[in-house]
């Protein structure tokens, strides 16, 4: 066996590098999109921003709960893939509880659950559900790589940094299920921007870009952030 | 994989039983346990910190940065032993080889880190593993059991304590890279389901020295 490993250097792991980049998808998405404009006011406040984050993680963790639920609910897992599904399900459930707890803690509103849309053939087999939740898992966790540099109060990041490690967990419990030796295979599980996240997710979100739980901005004001 | 063995010097201590040994980290036991209860209210208490990172402030970067990487080595130098001992194959044996060498390209990274923030790495511990570790697989699997949460609850705790934000993606990606290592080794101590945890656990620095003292890291 090799040991040929590419190492990165901490700056190369480091992106997105600014709470800029990583909300530029809010910013260039143009009519319909839904973004915290404080953001981009030049006046938000540390805290804004972690508001900011917390909803945008709820909404993903809203999403991976429903997905759980739903592939539960459609009768087609049992043994192994059953067992570990509803740890899973019972796991984004508490992150969407802890992070609506966290949220209320700080006096911030919490986004409501989204309605997300699904393939027609999602829960159909147990395969096609760990497919799914394959492509899942990884998101969750670089989502939350991603933001947590950007996160200024530090019980919000320890908070990120539990429940980050837990998708990390996920994304090796589904590889065990689908067959993928080693199941643990990422010495540097990767950071996604918002612009990864956004376009793995929008598919599940009936094309609407995630909300950070802002008010909307007016097509005007994205089309002047877009290019400014 | 010459420069696992080559650079990490290590001893098997005969004199203490690994009964006594894994005694010392019997508190990650109690962590872990402690999370078995559900709930609204324990949801939130476990997300929200309870100032782990408290702890980590004022070491400053560099040292939280030496000290990682003294971890990773032994962790690295443990899963190199588990590798040479022969005691896995197929998919254990694969999963105990990526497992090393992610802890070694753990080590290589923080290295670098210190090289850039011109500091000097710290010199390899003498390692001391307990009389029967690399023995036999199940021996093996239970001390990797305990080392993983410490890793995990080293970095946890210490990520909200770094001031460099590229220094704190690194850790928290390396931090994730551990936590998918707690999972395998559940699977391979056939643990099932082994996504068995809603929350990570952040550890208090002094809990993390504790637990590596008696392998050798006394920093």
């Amino acid at each position: 066996m090799n040991n040929n490993i590419n190492v990165p250097g901490a700056h190369e792991l480091a992106r997105p590098r600014t709470r800029r980049d990583f909300f530029k998808t809010l910013a260039v998405a143009g009519a319909g999109a839904t973004a915290a404009s404080a953001l981009f006011a030049g006046k938000a406040s540390a805290k804004t921003d972690d508001v900011d984050i917390a909803n945008f993680a709820l909404t993903l963790e809203y999403l991976e709960a429903d997905f759980y639920a739903r592939a539960l609910d459609a009768g087609v897992l049992s043994g192994d893939a059953l067992g570990v599904v509803q740890n899973l399900e019972s796991h984004e459930s508490q992150h969407v509880d802890a992070l609506v707890g966290l949220l209320d803690s700080v006096g911030a509103t919490p986004v409501e659950k989204p309605t997300f849309t699904f393939p027609a053939d999602a829960f159909s087999s147990e395969g096609s559900i760990l497919d799914l939740a394959a492509t899942f898992e990884p998101v969750g966790v670089g989502a939350y790589l991603g933001a947590a540099p950007l996160i200024s109060s530090p019980d919000i990041l320890a908070a990120a940094g539990s429940i980050a490690g837990v998708e990390g967990e996920h994304v090796v419990a589904i590889n065990w299920l689908l067959g993928v030796v080693p199941y643990a295979n990422e010495a540097f599980p990767k950071a996604l921007t918002l612009d990864e996240v956004s376009a793995a997710v929008a598919p599940f979100m009936g094309g609407e870009m995630l909300s950070t739980g802002g008010p909307k901005l007016s097509a005007a004001e994205a089309y002047r952030l877009a290019h400014v | 994989m010459s420069g696992v063995e080559s650079r990490v010097p290590i001893g098997l201590d005969r004199e203490t039983s690994r009964r006594n040994f894994l005694k010392t980290a019997a508190w990650t036991g109690a962590a872990l346990s402690a999370m078995g209860i559900g709930g609204f209210g324990v949801a939130v208490r476990r997300a929200e910190a309870e100032g782990e990172y408290k702890t980590y402030e004022g070491l400053g970067d560099a040292a939280i940065v030496a000290f990682a990487y003294q971890l990773e080595l032994l962790e690295g130098t443990f899963y190199a032993e588990g590798v040479k001992a022969g005691i896995f194959k197929d998919a254990f044996l694969a999963q105990i080889v990526a497992i090393r060498d992610h802890e070694m390209a753990h080590a290589d990274a923080l290295a670098t880190t210190l090289g850039q923030l011109g500091e000097e790495v710290p010199a390899t511990p003498q390692f001391t593993f307990p009389g029967g570790t690399f023995g036999d697989a199940a021996t093996f699997l239970e001390l990797a059991a305990t080392f993983e949460p410490v890793g995990i609850g080293a970095y946890q705790g210490a990520a909200p304590a770094l001031k460099s934000k590229d220094i704190l993606a690194a850790a928290i990606s390396i931090h994730n890279a551990e936590c998918q290592h707690r999972c395998a080794i559940n699977i391979l101590n056939l643990i099932n389901p082994p996504n068995d945890l809603a929350f990570e656990v952040a550890l208090p620095l002094q809990k993390v020295q504790a637990a590596v003292k008696p392998f050798g890291i006394t920093g």
